[in-house]
C-alpha cells in the first residue's frame, strides 16, 4: 500500500502555489465566459484549480497531444529547410480523473506498439500526474469498465474527506513533488472516509454494460446486427464528437498551412475522427467505410473488439463523454445493451 | 517582409477584382477587417477594382472574387463575362457560393416575390430565382460564410497564390468546437445547427457561447432526418431531453430554421444522404 497523508485545503493552495512558481500547470479550471464548465486549462493562481468537477468535455490526454500541434516549420528556401517544434518544459497535470487516469495509460500502450509514435511518450515523460476521485453522474459508467479506482500513471492521488485530501504516494516523483507541501500524518479516521468516497460512488454507479468484455467482443465479432446499425445510423450526425471527445481516440490528420509570406509554413497535425464521412478515403477516390452505419459499428468494434483484443481490455474507460457529446443522443451504455440484447435475442 | 518575386502561376503580380452581385457586401467589408493580413495579401497582387475600397477600376485582372447570388438574368451575362476575363474566379461568401439568405425567396412564385417587394411598380422590373454563381459557370475556389469565414479566406488564398487545390471542409462545425474545446451549447439547453453545417469558421459563434446559426451552408452530407430526430425524440438522456423539452420544436419549425441558410437547392428534410444506404 502505498503511503497515505493528509493535506488541508490550506496546505492544498499553498502546494498549488508553489507547483504553479515552479513550472506549468495543467487542472481543471472554470471558465471565464461559461462559468460552471470546467475544462482542463493551464493554470495562473491556485485559486483557479477546480478539484471538484464532474467531467470535462475534452479529456486531459490534451495535455500531452493537443488538439492541434504544429510538428516542424519549413521554408521553402534554397535549400529547404524544416525546424522541429519541439517542447522541452516539465510540466504537471493535476486533477485527473480514475477514468482519464486509464485512459492515458491506454494511450501509453496503444503508442507503444511498434510502429511506435514519438510525440506521445515524449510529452508523457516530460509530466508528473496528480489525480483525483470523484462523484459520477448519469452518464458515468467506470465501475463497469472497470476503471473507477485505478492509479494508473499517477505519481500522487487525491481523495477529498472531511479535513481536505487524503493523499496517496505513488511514485518518487510523487514524494519529491511533497517536499513543496507542508503534509500531515493521516489518522485513521481519514482514511476510512477516504474509503466511504469510493465506496458511495461505486454506489452512484448505475449505469453498466450487460455483458462482459470477453463476451461482448464475441458478440461483436460473430453478430452482423446490420439493421442495429442502421438505425443507429439514421439518427447519427456523423459529427466525430464521439471521438473527439474520448480519452481512448488516438487518430489524427496531418496538413501543412503556408503562411501569407508564400514562401514557408507549417506542417499541423489535428485529432481526426473515425466517424468523418472522409475518415477512410484513400489515394484514388476509395472510402474504406463510406456508408455511414459502416463508421457507428466500427466505432464499437474498435473499442470493444480491435483493441479489446489487441490491448487485454476494452479501450473505453466509462467516462460518459461521447454520450454528453451526442447530440443525437446516441448512447453508449444504452447501444451496447442493445447489441448485447439483440444478439442473445438471436442465438 | 512579404516576398516580391513573381507568383509563379501568373507570372508577373496578379491583378486583383472584387464584385459584387445580390447581397449585403458585408463579405468586402470583412475582408477589409484583415488589416495587416490584408497587406500581406497586398504584397503578392495588385487591387485594380475593388468599390468598397477604392474609386479605380480596371477591364484587366487575373483573379476576381465575387460576393453575392445570381437573382436576374443580366447577372447571369454579367458573371459570365468575368468568368471569361479572370483566370481565377473565387466566391466571397455563402451568398456566392451557397444558400444564404437570398435564396429563401424561391419558396415563391417570381411573381409573387416581386408584388410583395415592388407592389404596383414591378412592371418591367424581372428577377429570377435566386442561386449561388456555382450553379451558372466554373468555380476555381469556393469560400463560406456570412460574412465570409476569414480562416478560410486566408487559406485559399494562399492555395490560390501557391497554385493548389482548396476543398472546402466536408466536416461539422463541431468538429472545429470540439478541438477548441468549447462548451456545446445544447448543455445549456439550446439548439444549435453545427451538427449539419459544414465547418471552417473555426466555431467562431459557438466560442462565443452562441448557438452555430448554419451561416456556412450545410455539409454535403449533412444527416437532416437525424436533427429531426433528435431534436423531437421524447426518450432523450437529460442534454437532450432539456433541450426537446425546452425548445418543443415541430418538424417545419426545424425546417424553417435551417432553411434561413440553406434553400438552394430546395431545402428538403427527408432527402435520402449520399452516404445513407
Ligand atoms: S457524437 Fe453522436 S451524432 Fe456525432 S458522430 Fe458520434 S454518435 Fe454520431
Ligand atoms: S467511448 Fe465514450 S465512454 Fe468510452 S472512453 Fe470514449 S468517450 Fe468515454
Ligand atoms: S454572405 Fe452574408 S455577409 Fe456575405 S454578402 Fe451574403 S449576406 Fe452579406
Ligand atoms: S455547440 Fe454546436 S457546433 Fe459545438 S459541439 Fe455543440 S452542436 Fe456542435
Ligand atoms: S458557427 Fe455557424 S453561424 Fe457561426 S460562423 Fe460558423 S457556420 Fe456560421
Amino acid at each position: 500500500m502505498a503511503a497515505e497523508l493528509l493535506m488541508t485545503p490550506y496546505a492544498m493552495d499553498r502546494f498549488m502555489g508553489r507547483l504553479i512558481a515552479e513550472g506549468p500547470v495543467m487542472g481543471p479550471r472554470d471558465r471565464r465566459v461559461q462559468p460552471g464548465f470546467v475544462k482542463f486549462e493551464w493554470l495562473s493562481s491556485a485559486d483557479e484549480l477546480v478539484l471538484e468537477y464532474t467531467t470535462t468535455t475534452i479529456p486531459p490526454k490534451k495535455a500531452f497531444f493537443p488538439p492541434r500541434q504544429p510538428l516542424f516549420e519549413f521554408e521553402l528556401s534554397e535549400p529547404p529547410t524544416i525546424t522541429a517544434v519541439q517542447e522541452a518544459t516539465p510540466f504537471t497535470l493535476v486533477g485527473v480523473h480514475p477514468c482519464d487516469l486509464a485512459g492515458l495509460s491506454m494511450l501509453d500502450d496503444a503508442y507503444a506498439r511498434e510502429p511506435a509514435e514519438a510525440c506521445w511518450p515524449a510529452a508523457r515523460a516530460r509530466a508528473r500526474v496528480i489525480g483525483v476521485d470523484c462523484l459520477p453522474d448519469e452518464y458515468c459508467f467506470c465501475f463497469a469498465m472497470n476503471t473507477c479506482n485505478s492509479r494508473e500513471g499517477a505519481d500522487l492521488f487525491l481523495t477529498p474527506i472531511a479535513r481536505g485530501y487524503l493523499v496517496e504516494v505513488l511514485t518518487e516523483a510523487g514524494e519529491e513533488m511533497l517536499r513543496l507541501s507542508d503534509v500531515e500524518d493521516a489518522e485513521d479516521e481519514d482514511r476510512s472516509q477516504a474509503q466511504a468516497f469510493r465506496r458511495d460512488k461505486g454506489n452512484r454507479l448505475s449505469a453498466s454494460i450487460d455483458a462482459s468484455p470477453e463476451e461482448f467482443a464475441e458478440i461483436l465479432e460473430t453478430q452482423e446486427l446490420g439493421e442495429l446499425w442502421r438505425e443507429i445510423a439514421g439518427r447519427c450526425y456523423s459529427c466525430g464528437s464521439c471521438n473527439t471527445t474520448c480519452p481512448t481516440c488516438f487518430c489524427f490528420d496531418i496538413n501543412d498551412e503556408f503562411d501569407l509570406g508564400l514562401t514557408g509554413g507549417q506542417r499541423v497535425r489535428t485529432w481526426d475522427s473515425c466517424q468523418l464521412q472522409e475518415f477512410a478515403l484513400v489515394a484514388g477516390g476509395h472510402n474504406f467505410r463510406r456508408i455511414r452505419w459502416q463508421r457507428v459499428r466500427h466505432r464499437w468494434h474498435r473499442k470493444f473488439l480491435y483493441l479489446y483484443r489487441t490491448f487485454g481490455r476494452p479501450y473505453c474507460t466509462g467516462c460518459g463523454r461521447c454520450s454528453r457529446a451526442c447530440t443525437a443522443d446516441i448512447n453508449i451504455v444504452d447501444v451496447s445493451n442493445e447489441v448485447i440484447a439483440r444478439a442473445r435475442g438471436r442465438v | 517582409m512579404p516576398q516580391e518575386a513573381p507568383i509563379p502561376r501568373f507570372g508577373h503580380k496578379p491583378q486583383v477584382a472584387f464584385f459584387d452581385f445580390a447581397c449585403c457586401e458585408g463579405c468586402q467589408l470583412s475582408v477589409l477587417q484583415l488589416e495587416e493580413k490584408l497587406l500581406e495579401i497586398l504584397g503578392h497582387v495588385d487591387v485594380v477594382t475593388w468599390r468598397e475600397a477604392m474609386t479605380e477600376t480596371s477591364s484587366e485582372y487575373d483573379i476576381a472574387f465575387c460576393e453575392g447570388s445570381i437573382t436576374t438574368e443580366e447577372d447571369i451575362e454579367r458573371i459570365r463575362a468575368i468568368r471569361k476575363q479572370a483566370e481565377v474566379l473565387v466566391t466571397l461568401g455563402s451568398c456566392a457560393s451557397g444558400g444564404c439568405h437570398n435564396e429563401l425567396k424561391n419558396q415563391w412564385s417570381m411573381d409573387e416575390v416581386l408584388g410583395v417587394v415592388y407592389g404596383d411598380d414591378a412592371g418591367g422590373i424581372s428577377t429570377i430565382p435566386s442561386r449561388p454563381i456555382s450553379a451558372v459557370v466554373d468555380v476555381d475556389y469556393q469560400t463560406f460564410g456570412c460574412p465570409v469565414s476569414l480562416p478560410e479566406f486566408v487559406t485559399v488564398v494562399s492555395c490560390m497564390l501557391t497554385g493548389q487545390h482548396y476543398e472546402p471542409p466536408n466536416q461539422p462545425v463541431c468538429v472545429e468546437c470540439k478541438l477548441n474545446d468549447y462548451v456545446c451549447v445544447y448543455e445549456k439547453g439550446e439548439v444549435c445547427l453545427g451538427p449539419v453545417t459544414r465547418c471552417g469558421c473555426n466555431a467562431i459563434c459557438t466560442s462565443f457561447g452562441h448557438a452555430c446559426q448554419g451561416c456556412r451552408g450545410l455539409m454535403d452530407s449533412a444527416n437532416l432526418p437525424a436533427m429531426l430526430k433528435a431534436l423531437t425524440r421524447e426518450e432523450a438522456h437529460s442534454i437532450m431531453r432539456m433541450v426537446v423539452e425546452r425548445h418543443s420544436l415541430t418538424e417545419d419549425e426545424i425546417a424553417a430554421k435551417l432553411r434561413i441558410y440553406n434553400n438552394w437547392p430546395e431545402l428538403r428534410m427527408e432527402e435520402a444522404q449520399p452516404d445513407d444506404d
